[in-house]
């Protein structure tokens, strides 16, 4: 990128710094004596934990990371050597067999647990992972049941139900860690959170300029990561502040992230990590931009309203824990979609299908019945896996891709309407 | 003016010629084989031959199939997909839903009236149900491909195969044989799988009254038979089909024929016989 743009690259670059950062602080944590609390991204109490001075892993951070790398594979195979089926999740396995080679990752040596935390009950394979985690490493493991959203009111009663288990976690850490509770630093913590999702909203909204600065898929996987994995910190703030300051140069100066735009589609489903770039480019040479996906909600559903409130700490973090996107019920999935056809301007859908995430798949076919039939909006149905990199046909995928963009090409060019979606 | 398609499939690779006036002058069909770029070349010059022209004749020519980017005398690549839908479109005006079952994949297309592609469905990443399904069927009853089609129309109770994988249905035809089954019975079992899973991805993209049958597999009488019995009408089949994606490719040249798109370069496999 040219010298004249002084923030291109930030988002990626600053992201890349800070992980790296992150990574290496986990190295050193056992040497310092440090606690360490294992946990998932969806709706993650991170800030809770840090309170009581724990070091946070994300075991499908370092599954996502290998598959980027290169390196799930070895893992995996690890894994099914020692029993597990092929049709066991593509994370877990790349986690198990990390663990059994020395949990020697691509980024680092990655600290045993003192406190597992599932606290993402919407996956069942996901239980039993840190069921099997907190066997091996004879740590504790708490269960925090969060409940699925399977009304399209958010119950009173799931809410309470979450912060009394909160509440019940907030004693085991100071057993565990000897520290008190100190809930001056959640507030502090929770307002500079609240702080960086708003520039995180600001960035995914901006792709609603036609065309689009940002590729709220390809790229917001990248710029999402410092909000999953080091909220609350002053360096999480620091960044949304500088990647919004990219993302605004951008608009002036009309850079966008495929050239030039042809296409805008909205993708539903995480992508396939061992394979990430070769997939980006199968889109790239059609000129399509991301400008809305699911994958990037999984991690909370902030462009919807979902806020962490230094005002209501544990209340607002429940809130948070039902409101990102695997947790939400079909109905309220397809709904969201639908509006972000809409409100997005897509010219079409793309779901990508993963075989090893059920919270994902399920439903799927269905999603694309409804869009492609009720709603006339075009809709690609592309299958392939996020971690196992045995599942990826290039020829196959390539194949459906252009196809589809042939067609949405055609019908551009006799200008039929491409989306009348019925918001 | 003449303009081409080449399909390059994975089982077999096609050519057609077509005229300004979107006539039919030539066809060639070879097996791909290893060689995929020498197919693309072998089954141009056979179809030049066969038209009686020059190869420096043909002003555009446009790849398909999954060998489309190894067709390098080609001007541009189009999906099978687009091509098979634009191939039937042109044969059959009124169709609007397309099966085509090919070497290790099936596809079904719902088309515009005017040929576009407006939704389409394949199987998913192994060859359960395609081409590649029948081959081992023939090859475990140690009959050719080209006798089991008609040879399950002689069918007295079909039987049931349950297993439409084509690594499982070795084992399944393989047991029916030891318990004594009339091979015609489980060879009517083996093209009513076939017929059930295509029609269930026809229905993922809608069923509509007229249905165009294309690809290798739709020159087997059994599987046209089994799925005009399951979907209870006739189907659209050309005597063309195993072509369609070529005269797909064709007239997506022939349209950049007539655009003036041939940048000055006529269509020239290159290199020495």
């Amino acid at each position: 990128m040219s010298d004249a743009y002084r923030y291109q690259g930030t988002g990626r670059n600053l992201q890349k710094e800070m992980l790296g950062e992150w990574f290496q602080r986990l190295s050193q944590a056992p040497a310092r004596g440090e606690p360490v609390a294992y946990l998932f991204i969806s709706g993650n109490i991170a800030e809770l934990l840090t309170n009581f001075g724990f070091h946070l892993v994300y075991p499908e951070v370092n599954a996502l990371q290998c598959g980027i790398k290169k390196t799930a594979g070895q893992f995996i195979l690890k894994a099914e050597e020692l029993g597990y089926s092929p049709d066991v999740c593509g994370y877990v396995k790349n986690d198990i067999g990390l663990l059994h080679s020395g949990n020697q990752s691509p980024m680092g040596n990655l600290p045993p647990p003192s406190l597992l935390v599932c606290n993402y009950s919407g996956c069942r394979t996901y239980v039993k992972w840190f069921e099997a985690l907190a066997e091996f490493y004879k740590a504790p493991l708490f269960m925090l049941d969060v409940p699925y959203r399977r009304d399209d009111a958010l119950e009173a009663g799931d809410l309470r139900y979450v912060v009394g288990q909160m509440q019940e976690l907030i004693a085991l850490c100071e057993k565990l860690t000897g520290r008190r509770f100190d809930p001056d630093r959640l507030r502090e913590e929770l307002a500079r959170t609240r702080q960086a999702e708003d520039y995180w909203v600001r960035i995914l909204e901006s792709a609603k300029r036609v065309p689009s600065p940002f590729d709220s898929y390809f790229e917001a996987v990248f710029f999402m990561a410092p909000l999953y994995t080091l909220r609350g910190t002053p360096d999480c703030l620091r960044y949304y502040e500088a990647a919004w300051q990219e993302i605004e140069e951008r608009i002036t100066h009309g850079i966008g992230p495929a050239g030039e735009e042809r296409f805008r589609v909205v993708i539903e489903g995480p992508p396939p990590w061992p394979h990430f770039r070769a997939f980006w480019e199968m889109f790239q040479r059609w000129g399509v931009v991301a400008v809305a996906s699911t994958y990037s909600k999984v991690g909370g559903l902030y462009d919807q309203g979902v806020r962490h409130d230094p005002a209501r700490p544990l209340e607002s973090m429940a809130e948070y824990c039902m409101n990102c996107y695997t947790n939400w019920h079909l109905g309220l999935r397809r709904d969201l979609i639908r509006r972000y056809c809409h409100d997005y301007r897509a010219d079409g859908l793309v779901i990508h299908s993963v075989k090893s995430c059920r919270s994902f798949s399920v439903g799927q076919a269905d999603t694309r019945e409804v869009f492609s039939k009720e709603l006339g909006i075009p809709t690609l149905f592309i299958e392939s896996d996020l971690a196992d990199p045995r599942y990826f046909s290039a020829a196959q995928l390539r194949n459906r891709i252009d196809a589809f963009f042939e067609g949405l090409a055609h019908r551009k060019l006799t200008s039929l309407p491409v989306v009348e979606a019925r918001a | 003016m003449i303009a081409s398609g080449v399909d390059v499939g994975s089982t077999a690779t096609k050519a057609v010629l077509l005229d300004e006036n979107r006539n039919i002058l030539a066809r060639a069909c070879i097996k791909t084989g290893a060689n995929v770029v020498r197919a693309a070349q072998r089954v141009f010059r056979e179809a030049v031959q066969a038209a009686g022209v020059e190869e420096h004749d043909v002003t555009q020519v446009v790849g398909t199939g999954y060998g489309r980017y190894k067709v390098t005398f080609g001007h541009a690549q189009v999906t099978e997909i687009s091509c098979h839908a634009r191939g039937a479109a042109y044969l059959f005006p009124n169709t609007r839903i397309i099966l085509d079952i090919g070497g290790q994949d099936t596809k079904a297309i719902r088309i515009t009236r005017g040929g576009d592609v407006e939704d389409f469905c394949m199987n998913d990443k192994c060859a359960a149900g395609t081409g590649r399904f029948l081959e081992a069927a023939a090859a475990t009853m140690a009959l050719a491909l080209e006798e089991i089609g008609p040879l399950s129309l002689q069918y007295r109770q079909a039987l049931k195969i349950t297993n439409v994988c084509t690594v499982f249905v070795e084992s399944e035809i393989l047991a029916h044989l030891a318990r004594g089954r009339a091979p015609a019975d489980i060879l009517r079992g083996v093209h009513q799988a076939i017929a059930g899973r295509s029609v269930a991805l026809m229905r993922r993209v809608g069923l509509d009254p007229e249905i165009t049958f294309t690809g290798g597999v739709s020159r087997n009488v059994g599987i046209v038979s089994a799925l005009e019995e399951k979907l209870e009408r006739k189907l659209n089949v050309s005597s063309d089909s195993i072509y369609m994606g070529a005269i797909g490719a064709g007239l997506f040249a022939l349209d950049r024929a007539l655009a003036g798109e041939h940048g000055g370069e006529h269509a020239t496999v290159g290199g020495g016989h």
